[in-house]
């Protein structure tokens, strides 16, 4: 049974009292691919920026465990978490544009955490980064070395992003809905590259998605997240092809596809963070709820997938 | 797909409340101001009622006496009562404040019109002038216009204004460009609608709020101008009341009475912080970053 | 980008026209008859004349105005009836490097506490310091920097001793005694604009706050402070040049009331002496040269833009 790399147990995020990560459990193996499902403002990124520990007390609190790798990313020191961020866990932004500093050069971005985490010098700094960007398929990478964010396409900038989040070989890639900000014409190559660096590097992965298909295309396993709770895990297809949980089942029809007859969303909003519901937080637009789903179901394991229900 | 909902994982945009406060402290500076400029406008429009005696009374013998009963900020070195100079002072720096920006609104909005509605060589050589015009500092300006036409409140209320022709002009024309580009203006343009009805009735109105804060905001440095000139020896001539004047005055006998420059000053201060602060508050509370319902 | 530049320095020098023609009008529109003047209270028809056609005085406007340019530039602005000095030596050579070192010191001591002000308010937003620094600003903006000239003359120069209260010692020739006299006329003018250099380094720096970039930059591992100071202050800069670029204005401005409260030989002083002892030649180069002074600075700024901000590189003004 391979290690796990990241193992979260009964973590919880709150801030200014509420909790925005309510209980959270999950375990992701090494070199395996995880896909974080769900709405806008489920958590899902606030679980991801958690896990790089950019998200500490004062500004939020913090309980339960997130292990990565040997530390244990809730109590450890800020100097540790500098040591990991960057050098074995990497994170790739949504907006690449927003990401890049537009004050400077490919080369120097790719430079800080070359020699930081490495120490190398300008001279072999530079030399790896030619290497990194060969490596995500950049073209002419001399030229684009010396080149401001600007200047590049919204691709290549992803692209370039994707260099600097494994300039030092991490174990753990984070990518925070990598495509959404680009053509989908683009999309499939970049996802392509990313599952390709991966597997080279034998790191595991994190997809943090909203969309479902993309999510079983590129994922071994899938995590459903509702307003801060996991509501379902399990092997992506089986998951996503027969959902067992509400919400599972509701995002799957409510997924658009070419012949269907009509639109079915799930009903309802999402409840805000300072009015959630006691127990399940799916209950009040669950259509099988019922006076039990006050108490909190747990996150009880069915074979190889995992469920929080009461009737499921 | 999926149901668009509120985000939580994004940073909150300001909720409804917060723009409310925002709003209302804004309001509040812009109040708070205000209330300190109509004292010194009250002030300034009943001194006689408020003092006894005239701000250009000497009495040697009591000269240089510290606050006391009978004078109750002191006398300066004329033996003239300094609560008195101070209240028609406010008159002066007042006048001068507002006179000197009404002239530079005019000049500078009929020159930023031209270079604005025009377009063109106009614009260009009009813009051109203005640059030179603006390479000059104000304070410079004023100093080079009171050295060819003599001393006195009137003078400084035109060397003053004349300083202002230059900023505003940009101002003017900058506003003017962003206005002519507006639908309703090419709209307006495209009806027929002759060009000196597009201008009172479109471009006009709607430059009016944002120059008319800026126009507020510059009274306060006029008035600073105005006292520094007078400081100078270079604004109004003795022994006319003036903020700027008395601290000048009161360089000399700084040691041993000090609240001949002292007080002065302050009212200077207070009444610069008043203004500026309602200033302030006015264009926060007109901000539309805070309005965005 | 050359091209750019040249089209920027054309600019530049139809504006200087333009400025050298104020001046020159502003010298003809002067009260007071130049010969006489320059000669003194007691003089001959036939000294007169000779003078009048030294000057050129006769000839068409265009004419003089030309002649004047030409002159100016080559270095030779006449002389003063007052020090009986060549203009240019007074102005250039003496005044302008006083005006320079005060006004030097005043933006660098501004910077020097400003941004730090700015940059912890902006961190710690609503601590006492925030309060602090908003205070300053607006305190700062509104004492005139005479009547704080002669506040702090009164308390630190008189009162405490601790300060000389006037005159200037070139830094460059004997830097103890430079900076010694220069402290109180600094701290005067700089005054002014710690509060605005503090107000605008804590708003952009909020801005630049909540950039993506930011976070980018901590997830990579890089150390707070790193992550403030060069990737969130390198963001800063260019508001802040622009902020101290349009605010020139008012340094010159204050530069003048603070040279002669504190009796510094600068410009200012030469200035202002010049109006009120009515040598208007002299007022007239005072004139040209802060003007000159003020183009250049502001061309100097509006390139700095482009050093600063990448993305305005490509693409020209």
């Amino acid at each position: 049974m391979t290690e796990a790399l990241l193992s979260v147990e009964n973590f919880t995020l709150a801030r200014a009292g509420v909790a925005v990560l309510d209980d959270i459990s999950l375990v992701l193996p090494r070199g395996r691919s995880l896909a974080l499902i769900g709405e806008s403002g489920a958590g899902k990124s606030t679980l991801a920026y958690a896990a790089m520990g950019l998200l500490r007390p004062p500004e939020v609190a913090l309980r339960g465990r997130l292990q990565v790798g040997d530390a244990d990313v809730a109590s450890a020191p800020e100097r540790r978490l500098r040591a990991l961020r960057g050098a074995r866990m990497g994170l790739i932004f949504q907006d690449a544009t927003a990401a890049l500093n537009p004050c400077f050069t490919v080369l120097q971005h790719l430079s800080e955490p070359l020699r930081r985490h490495r120490g190398l010098a300008r001279t072999a700094c530079r030399a790896r980064a030619l290497e990194l960007l060969d490596g995500v398929g950049i073209a002419d990478p001399e030229r684009r070395l010396a080149a401001y964010p600007h200047e590049l396409s919204g691709g290549m900038q992803q692209r370039v992003m994707i260099a600097i989040a494994l300039a030092c070989e991490p174990e753990l890639l984070i990518a925070d809905e990598p495509t959404s900000a680009l053509d989908v014409t683009i999309q499939a190559q970049i996802m392509t590259l990313i599952l390709a660096r991966v597997r080279a590097l034998g790191a595991s992965v994190v997809f943090v998605l909203h969309d479902l298909a993309l999510a079983v295309q590129v994922a071994d396993e899938v995590a459903v997240m509702y307003a801060g709770q996991i509501v379902e895990t399990g092997p992506a297809g089986e998951v996503l092809n027969t959902p067992a949980h509400p919400y599972t089942q509701g995002l799957r029809a409510s997924a658009i596809e070419f012949g269907a007859q009509r639109l079915q969303p799930i009903a309802g909003v999402v409840p805000p963070l300072s009015a959630m519901p006691p127990g399940c937080r799916f209950a009040p637009r669950c259509p099988r709820a019922s006076a039990r789903c006050v108490q909190r179901p747990a996150l009880t394991e069915r074979g190889p997938r995992a469920l929080a229900c009461w009737h499921a | 797909m999926d149901v668009e909902l509120a985000p939580a994982d994004a940073p909150p945009s300001p909720p409804r409340l917060l723009r409310a406060w925002r709003r209302l402290r804004a309001q509040r500076k812009a109040v708070a101001g205000l209330a300190v400029v109509l004292a010194f406008v009250l002030a300034a429009l009943a001194a006689p009622l408020l003092s006894p005696y005239a701000p250009t009374d000497q009495d040697f013998i009591n000269a240089m006496q510290p606050p006391s009963a009978a004078h109750w900020l002191g006398t300066d070195s004329f033996g003239q009562d300094l609560y008195t100079r101070l209240l028609y002072g406010a008159r002066s720096a007042l006048w001068i404040g507002f006179a000197s920006v009404a002239v530079g609104l005019a000049g500078g909005v009929a020159l930023g019109l031209l270079a604005g509605l025009r377009g063109g060589r106009t614009e260009w050589l009009a813009m051109r002038v203005v640059d030179g015009l603006l390479a000059f500092p104000e304070l410079i300006m004023a100093m080079a216009f009171m050295a060819i036409f003599g001393l006195g409140l009137s003078n400084v209320v035109y060397a003053l204004g004349l300083s202002f022709v230059g900023p505003f002009a940009r101002m003017v024309r900058a506003d003017v460009l962003q206005v002519k580009q507006r639908p309703y203006v090419e709209a307006a343009r495209l009806m027929g609608v002759p060009p000196r009805d597009i201008v009172m009735r479109h471009v006009l109105p709607n430059i009016a709020s944002p120059i008319l804060i800026q126009a507020g905001m510059r009274v306060s440095i006029a008035i600073l101008l105005g006292s520094g000139l007078s400081f100078l020896g270079l604004g109004v001539v003795p022994p006319t009341p003036d903020w700027g004047l008395m601290i000048a005055e009161g360089r000399g006998f700084i040691t041993m009475a000090p609240w001949i420059s002292g007080i002065p000053g302050l009212a200077l201060a207070i009444l610069l912080v008043g203004l500026n602060l309602f200033a302030e508050g006015l264009r926060d509370a007109l901000d539309p970053r805070t309005r965005q319902d | 980008m050359t091209r750019r530049l040249l089209g920027a320095l054309g600019q530049t020098l139809l504006v200087l026209l333009v400025v050298s023609a104020v001046s020159f009008a502003f010298l003809k529109l002067a009260p007071g008859d130049p010969v006489a003047l320059m000669l003194g209270s007691d003089y001959s028809r036939d000294s007169y004349d000779k003078l009048y056609a030294e000057l050129g005085l006769g000839r068409p406007l265009p004419v003089q105005y030309a002649d004047w340019l030409l002159r100016f530039v080559q270095g030779d602005w006449g002389m003063s009836y007052v020090s009986h000095q060549p203009i240019f030596e007074q102005a250039v050579l003496q005044a302008l490097p006083v005006t320079l070192a005060l006004a030097g010191l005043s933006l660098a001591l501004a910077l020097a506490v400003g941004i730090p002000l700015g940059v912890v308010a902006a961190v710690r937003r609503n601590s006492w310091i925030d309060m602090a620094a908003s205070t300053l600003a607006v305190g700062g903006n509104a004492f005139p920097s005479f009547y704080l000239g002669v506040v702090l003359i009164w308390i630190f120069g008189v009162s405490l001793g601790w300060f000389p209260t006037m005159g200037f010692v070139a830094p460059w020739e004997d830097l103890g005694a430079g900076l010694w006299h220069l402290t109180l006329p600094a701290v005067t003018l700089g005054a002014w604009y710690v509060g605005l250099i503090a107000t605008v380094t804590r708003s952009s720096l909020l801005e630049v706050l909540e950039q993506p970039y930011m976070m980018a930059a901590r997830a990579r591992g890089e150390p707070a402070w790193r992550v403030i100071w060069v990737h969130g202050m390198r963001n800063v800069l260019m508001p802040l040049v622009t902020v101290i670029g349009l605010q020139l204005g008012g340094m010159l401005r204050g530069a003048v009331m603070t040279e002669v409260v504190f009796t510094l030989p600068g410009l200012g002083m030469m200035i202002t002496s010049a109006v009120q002892g009515r040598e208007y030649i002299v007022v007239q180069a005072g004139i040209m040269i802060t003007a000159l002074l003020f183009i250049v600075v502001n061309f100097v700024v509006d390139q700095t833009y482009a050093i600063l901000d990448p993305r305005l590189r490509k693409h020209g003004r």
